[in-house]
């Protein structure tokens, strides 16, 4: 994975740039870093987003080996490739700074200069057959990929996402966002907001809005406010929850909070989007998908979490009946998937021996909800495999599950 | 009597000064915007990044806006320190487009802050169109090539065929490069001369006399400002000539609009105060309009509104030269070691005659081998992975050039500017262009011609690079000499307003390929003379 950047697809950490620079025979410098790092940051604002196989071989972290071959094969079959414009951009600032030019300037005179040529063709030669060969192979891994890859489709989509100040939340707007869609993120205090703006690009396709979910009608009153038409919206995600670690599920004020915001926003902004344009008269109006983030946990019940268990049980089955709903009015406009992440890497995950086992990254979550919502899937369970595993959890009883929770949350039994 | 003049580049200069020399009192109304000073005077483009605090900034900005994305048509952008050039999201922009760039500038002096310096002149052929004849511009030739000292050869193969031009400088030093292709060019001069091909030193409006303390020092940063100011800017020279005169008034902070007519005739200027965004009017008693085509054609169309003339709201013409710049290798100067100093534009023109009507004989271009550039684009370009290409890029950059040709253009039916939206209180102008048929066919068989000459030469071209409509900047037409209600007089005297001048490339009936600054500067002097104050 890629340290400390938003955009993987087109930015690259102070490791890759060290790569490049070894690749292009420069001396990295930190002050050229930030320069470069600035501008592949709000590269997915100013250039078209990257599909299909090109995005395919944008995702990995860049080797000098990955480097050279890339190079050659986005120069020759994909000019609009995020690496051209990383290379493009080293190449820039180096050129600009003192030292970079020296560096890249030096170069052979009189008959020196032809021999250097005759063999950089010749090394051309060369490069071009290893390459080949290998963005074969690349070919051949990304085969079994094709029929889910659905990346384009988010270019020019108005997607709204709640609870995108941390988490999933964010990782989902920044995947968004890399992709070409314009964003409605959704955040709980105008703190977040700003802090949240600060570290995107100024040209970002974003549009910020305050709402505390945890107050009856909020996100509808602020969605109002901001005069977005719901008509307008193609893909909701309503990823916002709490979960109040430690606090009993008797707690009525927690449980209430819990369910306000896992629960009744989701209901009250579902409201809001299927009313839109189907009054009396309605508009005709392009077809939006609604994902309802619920939890794995809705499968079965844990102590001490104020209820989140049971918001997300809530959640699953009202989903389920509101498809059932829409489905016998006729509506075809709604599509609805219900996701239930199991565990990956975010602030409601304790680090413990099983779920370091079975934890994957939240931007690989974030990909899969997404790519798996636009291709018109009614569940996303990611990963399947701790799916499989709290089924199984749930077929071996309730005295299994209470050791085997108490066991995973040590400390948590207490009342 | 209140002489307005509209407009500080150029023509602006030049008419004021004109006008100051009759006897008259001039005010100029102009945005007049200022460019700081330019760092570092005496150290070349390629030192200047290793004294910047942050070159990085100065060259692309400080969040590297400037850089030119890969899979681009351009080569070249105007650096961010470079402050003349105005842009689409200046609330002052009033221009809408399909395809053609505009380009124009909110600054004192105009986009001759940073023209090519070229000097040329028109020559009868070029001004077959034309209702004046090549003897009565030659006064005003005369009297610009004074005001603007001209560096350039007494005599070459050229020179029979760039009549009216009056060097008073030597031509500018000729790089290692140039001076090999020349020698080239030497050996196979009669059979070049038998296509029409013939090269010689750039004519250019800079001054190269060692002698003076402003003389080119060879620093490479023209494009970047000229930290000596040796090359022509009005800002400095011709204007600040008219400042330091008696009756001369210089107003900054106005964007003018257009102008408020009664029975035929102006009476006043309607402007937007830039400074505090409001629109005003005053009184006048004569105007000169000198904005540049562009701007020149955008007032008159608003005044054509306002004065409820029964006339279609669009201009007669729109024209710019095309630009295609050819690549070459010089196989003589491959493996040679680059100029630690020269001039950055070109040193060297190639001019090829031809008989093809309804174009001009003399097709013009500049050949220019790369000395200061920010060459990330054209490595870029190379069609090699950025290793390789950056290497050969460097192994072969002595011997690297380009031919720069510009093309004549027409009015051409379609070509023109038309009010669009109303924003701000000033109506947008919409800008429509389309390249002819006919004019393609003679570009596809120049640049042809072009490029088996370079080949007689020793020089490998490589493809070709058409730059997109707008960015030749010889904007003219679009209130053009002739008959009818848009149009002018032979005296740059507007047909519909008789107090009215038309003092700019806006007054030019046809382009010819040949640069036309100072055609534009001798075209104000010529109006200014001519007017019945």
């Amino acid at each position: 994975l890629k340290n400390g950047v938003l955009f993987p697809l087109w930015q690259i950490d102070t490791q890759e740039y060290a790569a490049i620079c070894a690749y292009l025979g420069l001396t990295p410098k930190a002050r050229l870093y930030g320069h470069i790092s600035g501008y592949l940051a709000g590269a997915p604002f100013r250039f078209a987003p990257p599909s299909g196989f090109s995005e395919f071989l944008a995702g990995p972290r860049l080797t000098r080996w990955r480097i050279g071959r890339l190079d050659l094969a986005t120069k020759l079959f994909i000019a609009d490739h995020p690496l051209r414009h990383v290379l493009n951009c080293v190449i820039a600032v180096h050129e600009c700074d003192g030292q970079g030019y020296r560096e890249m300037a030096a170069a052979p005179l009189g008959w020196t200069a032809a021999a250097t040529i005759v063999r950089s063709m010749a090394g051309l030669v060369f490069n071009f057959m290893l390459t080949m060969a290998w963005l074969g192979w690349q070919f051949v891994r990304y085969i079994p990929r094709m029929p889910f890859d659905v990346s384009d489709r988010l270019a020019g989509k108005r997607t709204l996402i709640t609870g995108v100040g941390h988490g999933l939340g964010k990782d989902l707007m920044l995947h968004c966002l890399e992709h070409g869609a314009e964003v409605i993120g959704v955040v709980r205090s105008s703190e977040s907001r700003d802090r949240l703006a600060a570290e995107l690009a100024a040209n970002a396709r974003l549009t910020l809005l305050v709402a505390d979910l945890s107050q009856p009608g909020a996100l509808v009153t602020a969605l109002a406010e901001t005069r977005i038409p719901a008509t307008s919206v193609a893909l909701a995600i309503l990823c916002a929850a709490v979960k109040h670690e430690g606090q009993s599920v008797l707690s009525s004020p927690n449980l209430r909070d819990t369910f306000e915001v896992n629960f009744f926003s989701v209901a009250e902004f579902a409201g809001w989007l299927c009313r839109s344009g189907s009054g009396d008269a309605p508009a005709p109006s392009p077809a939006a998908t609604l994902v309802l983030v619920s939890s794995m946990g809705r499968w079965h019940g844990m102590h001490s979490t104020a209820g989140y268990n049971a918001s997300k049980a809530a959640l699953s089955i009202w989903g389920e009946s509101l498809e059932m709903e829409t489905r016998r009015q006729g509506s075809r406009r709604f599509a609805i998937t219900i996701v239930e992440p199991g565990l990956f890497a975010s602030g409601m995950t304790r680090p413990t021996p099983l779920t370091r086992l079975l934890l994957v990254s939240r931007r690989q979550v974030a990909s899969r909800i997404v790519s798996g919502a636009l291709s018109g899937r009614r569940a996303i369970r990611p990963p399947f495999a701790f799916a499989l595993f709290t089924w199984a959890a749930c077929l071996l009883g309730r005295e299994f599950r209470y050791r085997l929770l108490t066991r995973a949350k040590p400390g948590a039994d207490s009342r | 009597m209140r002489t307005v003049v509209v407009g500080g580049g150029v023509s602006g200069a030049h008419v004021s000064l004109t006008l100051l020399e009759r006897g008259r009192d001039v005010e100029l109304w102009d945005i007049g915007r200022e460019e700081e000073g330019f760092a570092e005077p005496g150290t070349t483009f390629h030192e200047l990044k290793g004294r910047l605090a942050d070159p990085v900034a100065y060259f692309l900005g400080a969040d590297v806006g400037a850089l030119i994305p890969p899979a681009t048509a351009e080569l070249l952008r105007y650096p961010p320190s470079r402050r003349f050039l105005a842009s689409a999201d200046d609330p002052l922009w009033r221009f809408e487009s399909d395809g053609f760039i505009p380009y124009a500038s909110f600054a004192k002096g105009g986009l001759a802050n940073g023209w090519g310096a070229n000097a040329l002149s028109f020559d009868a052929d070029d001004m077959a169109e034309w209702p004046v004849a090549l003897s009565e511009m030659d006064a005003a030739y005369r009297t610009v090539y004074q005001r603007i000292r001209v560096a350039g050869p007494i005599d070459d193969d050229l020179t029979a065929h760039l009549p009216g031009i009056y060097p008073s400088e030597p031509p500018v030093r000729l790089s290692g490069a140039d001076e090999r292709l020349l020698q080239s060019y030497r050996r196979r001069k009669a059979k070049l001369a038998r296509s029409g091909i013939r090269i010689g030193h750039s004519r250019m409006a800079v001054l190269t006399d060692t002698s003076r303390r402003d003389a080119c020092d060879c620093c490479d940063r023209c494009l970047w400002g000229c930290p000596k100011g040796a090359i022509y800017n009005p800002r400095s020279t011709t204007l600040a000539e008219c400042e330091a005169r008696r009756g001369f008034r210089y107003v900054s902070g106005r964007l003018v609009l257009s102008l408020l007519s009664r029975d035929h005739a102006i009476v006043g200027i309607r402007y937007l105060d830039t400074s505090t965004r409001e629109i005003r009017e005053e009184p006048c008693d004569v105007v000169f309009l000198a904005a540049g085509a562009l701007q020149t054609g955008a007032i008159f169309l608003r005044t054509l509104k306002a004065a409820r003339v029964e006339v279609a709201l669009q201009t007669e013409g729109l024209m710019d030269t095309a630009v295609v710049k050819i690549p070459f290798v010089s196989l003589p100067s491959v493996g040679r070691a680059p100029d630690a100093r020269s001039f950055q534009f070109n040193r060297l023109i190639l001019g090829m005659t031809s008989n093809s009507p309804p174009w001009p004989r003399y097709l013009h271009g500049e050949l220019l081998h790369l000395t200061s550039l920010l060459y990330y684009p054209l490595i870029e370009r190379m069609p090699f992975d950025s290793r390789l290409s950056k290497k050969l890029f460097f192994a072969l950059r002595s011997a690297l050039g380009v031919v720069t040709l510009f093309f004549p253009d027409r009015i051409v039916t379609g070509n023109q500017q038309t009010l669009g939206d109303d924003r701000n209180g000033g109506d947008t102008v919409r800008l429509c262009y389309r390249e002819s048929a006919e004019k393609e066919q003679y570009v596809r068989e120049s640049v042809a011609r072009v490029r088996s000459a370079l080949r007689h030469l020793r020089c490998l071209p490589r493809g070709e690079i058409r730059s997109p409509s707008g960015s030749g900047i010889h904007y003219a037409g679009t209130v053009p000499m002739g008959d009818g209600p848009k149009r002018c007089d032979s005296r740059g005297r507007s047909n519909l307003f008789a107090n009215l001048y038309v003092a700019d490339g806006a007054a030019f009936p046809s382009l010819p390929s040949k640069s036309i600054t100072m055609s534009l500067a001798a075209h104000a002097t010529r109006v200014a003379r001519l007017a019945e104050l």
